[in-house]
């Protein structure tokens, strides 16, 4: 692994150098919270807030695609949609939400192959920065992340305060730096244990842990507890739990035409709605909150587990955050385990 | 400041008798100021019941919520009351979810509590971003004493405060079978935060301000979903049929969306400021229930929610309504 | 050079505007002002409905969302309605409609009501002139247009 180092006065240029030959992303600020935008003066970057708020989820699989077009009635006709290839960079992404990419990935292109998705990964150079301050909610720790984890970003900044600690991990990061390499310095071993410091510091504060000892085995025995439904009494179904989560990934398809033209496009979709299982029969499988509270973990922790080997959550914390009832995934996951050992 | 036990012995008093099922309250969330909606179905849960000025979420919702099942062979639906712990705009959604013969009243045990306002959690976080846990948070003379690890932090009201408080109509109960406590002195009402601004911005500026905050909806539908007052079977946002509203998350259909949110709640909305609170992006929604509030207040001399007899706002008319408009 | 070149973009603005007509009343006036040969510009392209008080406001910012730049309801006389008051209801839900897309930046002078009755012929092609030409002045409705990517 390559390791640099870049003066922070440098970051207007290599922000100005990466905008001109990619669609650049980074965190904005925007009405007292972050989100990821294009970007393409340094100005606009905002790295003070530790997560944005809707996840770079968003950036890969977009909230509503265009998979076809269409021209409705007899003469109908389907042509397909074009697939963006313009290269892009997400900038200062955080290594959790970086490693959400690696649990769609299986989603999008596993048994069925997604384009959409896949063009946009392929062609998205993801630059993470490691977290110095982790907030109150965070638990990546929990999933063997870790806040200045390289494992699943092709570069990866640590901010050592007057300069960044720049690894570069993969071929994409290599190609990507190499155009620009003048703008970068030497590292020294020094720098390398300034960023382990860091990261140890930010590991130590993470406060929350989640148990995920033998968790779909545990939930396996507890398909039919009370905890659901004691759960669920509270939740009202609002679904920002899994709109701002890195990890969902429920869509639906519909067809939108005016009389001449239509398109069929995806849109995300949110398991935490009653609508999002009900048949063209009126049977609902899923009838009611705690059905879909309970599936929600179990999809988490037990389905996608048993499928991809590996927990569809990334320990980001939104969804404990923005939950306006204070169901805390934490929590009920430490109940599953008070109740497995009873 | 609401005594908390007295809070505790009434909800117990409610839940122990036979014609209810349990009782909605409040307790304290898992981590930082976050707070629990709780259902105390006996007297031991209710020792964890609170109430301070963090408890925003309009309970009200809740017995619209229940799920209620396809019966099994022979089982009884249980009709027995719902008891609930309400504030001042929490009683008003109750109210007029009564006048719209959402619930009926024999059905609830209100357990007022008289409210001076409550803390808007996105500003209290923004204050102590890292803190895990508080032990108390009182109110006194304009100040919020928050303890925090054995530290107190006084605050001053005005820096906490949610905006849609200070134009609350309703600082005491409108309805209730307890209450909990003194009423409080309704204070002087203030226009919300923002409106005479707008209102003094031209058509273009303000579609600017507006087509900024509709541009960053998800459409996650989270206002509605907190509402208490949203509680059609079917929303006209989910029908295909005719489809209202596309799904696709775009300007135009963003705004369409919002537009109606709005004016479904006209006359309706009573200020509790739930669809703002949960609002993941911040749309400042409270900006357009107000001003329709403000509106139908000005044109029809109505408020939403004060009066257990009075007809819906729409489905009613007098004869000299305002018709400036009408050519 | 024709005609059309000389003309200035905004003289070649022509609306599109939507009108929701009461069956009894204002549907009857538009009926009187056709068969009495009262000339009134082509712009309003005319939805009959059974009463102004079956326009959900739905139509109105659907009708904006699909390309109109203007929308007029028409119905009875208060008092004259077919339905006892189904056009006091409409007054009331027109009124905060208004108001609120005034208040979102969308120009309150693109949704309109009138009270037209079926003797009212010439006073419907008044209004449709009138509805016009303010449209006109005010422009095409670009903002909330839907924008049909696909």
């Amino acid at each position: 692994m390559e390791t640099l180092i870049l003066q922070k006065d440098k970051l207007p240029k290599l922000i100005e150098k990466l905008s001109s030959s990619h669609v650049l992303y980074g965190p904005t600020e925007e009405n007292g919270f972050s989100l990821f935008k294009q970007i393409k003066d340094f100005k606009e970057l905002n790295l003070k807030y530790l997560l944005t708020r809707v996840s770079p989820k968003s950036l890969i699989f977009k909230q509503t695609e265009t998979l076809f077009k269409f021209i409705p009635g007899r003469k109908g006709a389907v042509t397909s949609s074009k697939i963006n290839e313009e290269k892009s960079i997400i900038f200062a992404i955080r290594p959790c939400d970086a490693r959400s990419f690696k649990i769609l990935d299986p989603v999008f292109n596993g048994d069925f192959e997604d384009p959409f998705y896949i063009s946009k990964r392929k062609n998205t150079v993801l630059i993470g920065l490691t977290c110095n301050s982790p907030e109150k909610n965070c638990f990546c720790t929990s999933f063997d992340d870790s806040p200045g984890s390289t494992e699943n970003v092709d570069i990866l900044f640590t901010d050592l305060d007057d300069r960044f600690y720049v690894e570069v991990v993969t071929e994409k990061g290599k190609n990507l730096i190499k155009s620009i390499e003048d703008i970068f310095e030497k590292s020294t071993k020094n720098d390398e244990d300034s960023k382990r410091n860091i990261v140890t510091n930010s590991v130590e504060s993470i406060t929350r842990k989640m148990d995920l000892d033998s968790l779909a085995l545990k939930l396996d025995k507890m398909f039919d507890h009370e905890l659901w439904h004691n759960t669920a009494q509270k939740c009202i179904g609002c679904g920002i739990c899994t709109y701002l989560c890195p990890t969902c990934h429920c869509f639906d398809m519909q067809d939108e035409s005016t009389l001449k033209l239509g398109g069929r496009v995806r849109i995300w979709d949110s398991c935490m709605y009653e609508e999002y299982t009900h048949h063209a029969s009126g049977h609902n499988p899923r009838p009611s909150r705690m059905n879909r509270v309970r599936n929600r973990v179990y999809h988490k922790f037990s389905y996608f587990p048993k499928n991809e080997d590996i927990s569809a959550c990334t320990g980001c914390g939104r969804c404990i955050d923005y939950c306006p009832v204070n169901i805390d995934i934490i929590d009920v996951i430490e109940k599953v385990g008070v109740i497995a050992n009873e | 400041m609401v005594d908390q036990q007295l809070l505790i012995d009434e909800v117990k008093k409610v839940v122990s008798r036979d014609d209810v099922k349990y009782v909605i309250g409040y307790k304290k969330g898992t981590s930082g100021f976050a707070i629990s909606p709780a259902f105390a179905y006996s007297t031991e849960y209710a020792d964890k019941f609170i109430f301070n000025p963090l408890c925003k979420k309009n309970l009200a919702a809740y017995p619209l919520l229940e799920d209620k099942l396809p019966l099994k062979r022979e089982e009884k639906e249980d009709k027995r009351k719902i008891g609930i712990v309400a504030k001042g705009c929490d009683t008003r959604a109750l109210v007029q979810i009564i006048q719209e013969k959402g619930l009926k009243r024999e059905d609830l045990v209100i357990i007022g509590i008289p409210c001076s306002g409550i803390i808007d959690h996105k500003k209290i976080t923004a204050k102590f971003p890292n803190e895990t846990a508080y032990s108390t948070i009182e109110e006194e003379q304009g100040f919020y004493k928050i303890t925090i690890n054995g530290k107190v932090h006084e605050i001053a009201k005005e820096e906490l405060l949610a905006d849609f408080c200070s134009s609350c109509i309703a600082p005491n109960p409108v309805i209730y079978d307890v209450l909990i406590g003194e009423e409080v002195e309704p204070w002087n009402l203030e226009e919300h935060k923002n409106l005479a601004v707008l209102e003094e911005k031209d058509v273009g500026e303000r579609w600017e301000y507006w087509k900024e905050h509709f541009d960053r909806c998800i459409r996650c539908y989270a206002c509605r979903e907190a509402c208490p007052l949203c509680y059609c079977k079917e929303c006209m946002a989910d029908l295909l049929n005719p489809q209202w509203i596309r799904r696709s998350v775009n300007l135009s259909e963003n705004t369409a969306w919002n537009i109606m949110r709005a004016y479904h709640l006209a006359g309706r909305c009573v200020g509790c400021g739930e669809c703002e609170s949960v609002c993941p992006v911040n749309i400042p929604l409270m900006e357009l229930n107000k001003e329709i509030e403000k509106d139908v207040k000005k044109m029809f001399e109505y408020s939403a929610g004060m009066d257990l007899e009075e007809k819906p706002l729409f489905g009613t008319f007098r004869p000299d309504d305002p018709e400036e408009f009408i050519m | 050079m024709t005609v059309t070149e000389t003309k200035t973009e905004l003289e070649e603005f022509e609306p599109n505007i939507i009108g929701f007509l009461c069956n009894w009343c204002s549907y009857a006036g538009a009926d009187l002002a056709g068969t009495s040969r009262i000339q009134y510009p082509a712009n309003i392209k005319i939805i009959k409905v059974m009463c102004s008080g079956r326009v959900n406001p739905m139509y109105v910012v659907n009708a904006l969302q699909q390309g109109a730049d203007g929308v007029l309801i028409g119905g009875c006389h208060p008092g004259d309605c077919h339905y006892q008051h189904g056009n006091l209801l409409a007054r009331r839900r027109m009124a905060i409609l208004k108001n609120l897309l005034e208040f979102i930046g969308i120009d309150s002078r693109r949704v309109r009501m009138t009270w037209v009755s079926a003797a009212e012929g010439r006073k419907f092609a008044e209004v449709i002139k009138e509805v016009t030409e303010e449209i006109k002045k005010i422009g095409p409705m670009k903002d909330i247009q839907r924008v049909n990517e696909w």
